[in-house]
């Protein structure tokens, strides 16, 4: 029972190990630290989530490639682990986001939207029938009360908020790097390229716009806020998360 | 007999300078007859909002339930206290919850909101039994009084008035319109919101 | 025709209710008892539908009871009142509603105040120091408006019930012939003639 691959406890279900253990969240654990690395540095203007994007062979499509998410204008997220796992939960994001703007008339603040998606996460490791999801994720938005807020959710339903974090294959390193690197009033630009000097540690390969993706979330300002949400004429609020394009991932990295 | 006018009861909301103040009658009828003249249709629902549901009686307590029940919620989950623009859109959606078989009230709801810099902003609002919201910037009415409050209103509202100025305004507009409707009347309060502090005050007014 | 009313006084609250049961234009009886003692310290005078009426008095006794027997403590007379409207406020939006009017009387021990509810069909629950539903309501009202006592004795709130239910006899084409009187004070419920 005691036996290296978890005895009797490590298949379908989540049950707890005589040692108090659930293995099959350890075991979740371990598919999340075998994906891309991930990670998110908070700014004093803004925040930034950056990736590595790997395609399996030269003959896929990497433009159609997807792992940085947009949920709401004001929020996005990134994952290490699983990618199909993390598409059903970018769907139930996105739907939870959408929900809560028809009771509200406006868009979740970021620690309502990790809290749902990591209660989403939580109960995929108590029912029957299933098995926790793959992956880590990042949540970076921003919001009227907290403003900018980066949280990391674990297979597990549990979440943090973090300064900075990285996830995925090389995350210890990842870390290390960061917390020498980081600082309280490190500004949004330097943010970017410390994000992608982090990524550069760990990296195999060439590091270019296609194998690279950035989410950023820009702090509005106060004469942009006093202007009120609603930007341009179609009454939608103006986004304050955003992908980064090729182009502009291309220009941040010859510099 | 329409089953919005079952009860009676009317409300009237205003914007003042850096204040808001908000009114209603108190009687409780069945049609002519009249029940109680101590009946709440006005409730608080933090320190910067107050909110009013005039309308069928039955739904005026249960939705006040329910809406109690939603922002209690709201704080503990967000952990912070609703806007007022957050709560009208509540309130809407609540409401709209319910297109085909309605709640027969239609709430008027009045609050200082927080600007980004911090600051406190009037804000009054009210939504028809099915939550059609209407923004207003000077007054909103209410009730089996709505026609007569709207005609006093017009008449005596005039843009940045000072709480006490908003007091007299307010509680004159609501006395005058009840007393012309037979469904509405049997004393008043009066809320008026500033930013630091709600004052509440009875009218004593015509009783019959 | 069915008439009830209820007042309160300095600490006590009186409940009549009529005490024909109808059919049409037909009385079945002349001494059924529309008034339940929900608790040890609460009266509910029940009118409306025939049917709907004892079937829904029966519903709110037990669950008050079941309340008292899992808690060990009766429910409160305004927690009743509530818990009460809501089951009617529910109700009114099912397939087929109760229509039942109440009074709901109770002593409150814990703020050692009397209570007393205005409670109809529809849900709609109000608080007052006294009560009527039928027709008797618009001669009671009336008079309750002129000789209503809130700090009144025992005797003087009975005499004030005596005026609404002579006048009731007096002008009301359809009047009940008996009443059934009771007051709910600090020691319980009590039945008294008038």
């Amino acid at each position: 029972m005691a036996s290296a691959d978890g005895g009797a406890y490590s298949y379908s279900l989540t049950v707890f190990s005589p040692s108090g253990k659930l293995v099959q969240i350890e075991h979740a654990l371990a598919a999340v630290s075998q994906g891309t690395t991930s990670l998110g540095i908070k700014a004093t203007n803004g925040i930034v989530i950056a990736t590595e994007k790997k395609a399996s062979s030269i003959l896929i499509d990497d433009s159609m490639l997807d792992k940085v998410s947009v949920i709401c204008p004001n929020i996005g997220i990134v994952y290490s682990g699983m990618g199909p796992d993390f598409r059903v939960l970018v769907t139930k994001a996105r739907k939870s986001a959408q929900a809560y703007w028809k009771i509200y008339g406006e868009y979740p603040p970021t620690r309502v939207l990790t809290q749902e998606i990591a209660t989403v996460m939580q109960q995929a490791t108590q029912s029957g029938g299933v098995r926790p999801y793959g992956v880590s994720l990042l949540v970076a938005g921003w919001d009227i009360n907290r403003g900018p807020s980066l949280y990391q959710v674990d297979p597990s339903g549990s979440f943090w908020a973090w300064k900075a974090s990285a996830i995925g294959k090389n995350m210890t390193n990842a870390k290390t790097f960061l917390e020498k690197r980081y600082n309280d009033d490190i500004s949004l630009e330097d943010a970017i390229h410390t994000a992608l000097l982090t990524l550069k540690e760990g990296f195999e390969g060439q590091m270019t716009e296609k194998t690279i993706e950035i989410g950023v979330v820009t702090v509005p300002t106060a004469a942009e806020l006093e202007e009120g949400k609603i930007g341009g004429e179609t009454g939608r609020p103006r986004p304050t998360f955003r992908k980064l394009s090729e182009e502009e991932v291309r220009d941040y990295l010859s510099l | 007999m329409s089953i919005m006018q079952l009860n009676g009861g009317s409300v009237v909301a205003m914007v003042g300078k850096d204040c808001v103040g908000i009114a209603t009658d108190m009687r409780l009828g069945n049609q002519a007859l009249g029940i109680s003249s101590e009946f709440q249709r006005v409730f608080p629902l933090t320190d910067r909002i107050y909110y009013g549901l005039p309308g069928l009686a039955t739904d005026v307590a249960t939705l006040r339930e329910r809406f109690r029940y939603r922002v209690n919620m709201y704080t503990i989950k967000e952990e912070r206290e609703i806007e007022p623009e957050t709560f009208a859109h509540l309130v809407s959606s609540t409401l709209y919850e319910h297109r085909f078989g309605p709640y027969f009230v239609e709430p008027v709801i009045a609050g200082l909101s927080k600007t980004p810099s911090g600051g406190l902003k009037p804000f009054i609002a009210a939504t028809d039994l099915i939550g059609c919201l209407n923004f207003a910037k000077d007054f909103v009415v209410a009730g089996t009084a709505s026609e007569k409050l709207f005609g006093v209103a017009e008449g005596l509202w005039e843009p940045d008035l000072e709480p006490e100025d908003l007091f007299e305004t307010i509680s004159q507009t609501l006395m005058n319109a009840v007393d012309r409707d037979a469904y509405s009347g049997w004393g008043c309060t009066v809320h008026i919101l500033t930013k630091d502090q709600v004052i509440t005050r009875t009218l004593k007014a015509r009783m019959d | 025709m069915e008439c009830s009313f209820a007042l309160t006084g300095k600490d006590y609250v009186i409940v009549a209710a009529d005490t024909t049961a109808a059919r049409s234009i037909v009385k079945m009886k002349i001494d059924e008892d529309k008034i339940k003692e929900l608790s040890p310290h609460l009266l509910m005078a029940y009118s409306g539908e025939p049917g709907d009426t004892v079937n829904f008095a029966e519903y709110i006794e037990r669950n008050i009871r079941l309340h008292h027997i899992r808690h060990l403590v009766p429910l409160s007379p305004s927690a009743s009142a509530a818990w009460i409207r809501r089951a009617l406020a529910q109700s009114l939006r099912s397939r087929n509603p109760y229509s039942v009017n109440l009074l709901l009387g109770g002593y409150d021990t814990a703020e050692d105040k009397p209570k007393l509810f205005w409670i109809d069909y529809l849900g709609t629950l109000s608080e007052v120091p006294f009560a009527a539903h039928g027709y008797g309501s618009y001669f009671a009202l009336s008079l309750f408006d002129r000789y209503h006592n809130p700090e009144g004795t025992v005797e003087e709130g009975l005499a004030t019930l005596k005026r609404c239910i002579d006048q009731v006899s007096k002008r009301l084409v359809v009047a009940p012939g008996k009443y059934k009187v009771k007051i709910v004070d600090k020691d319980g419920v009590r039945e008294v003639e008038i």
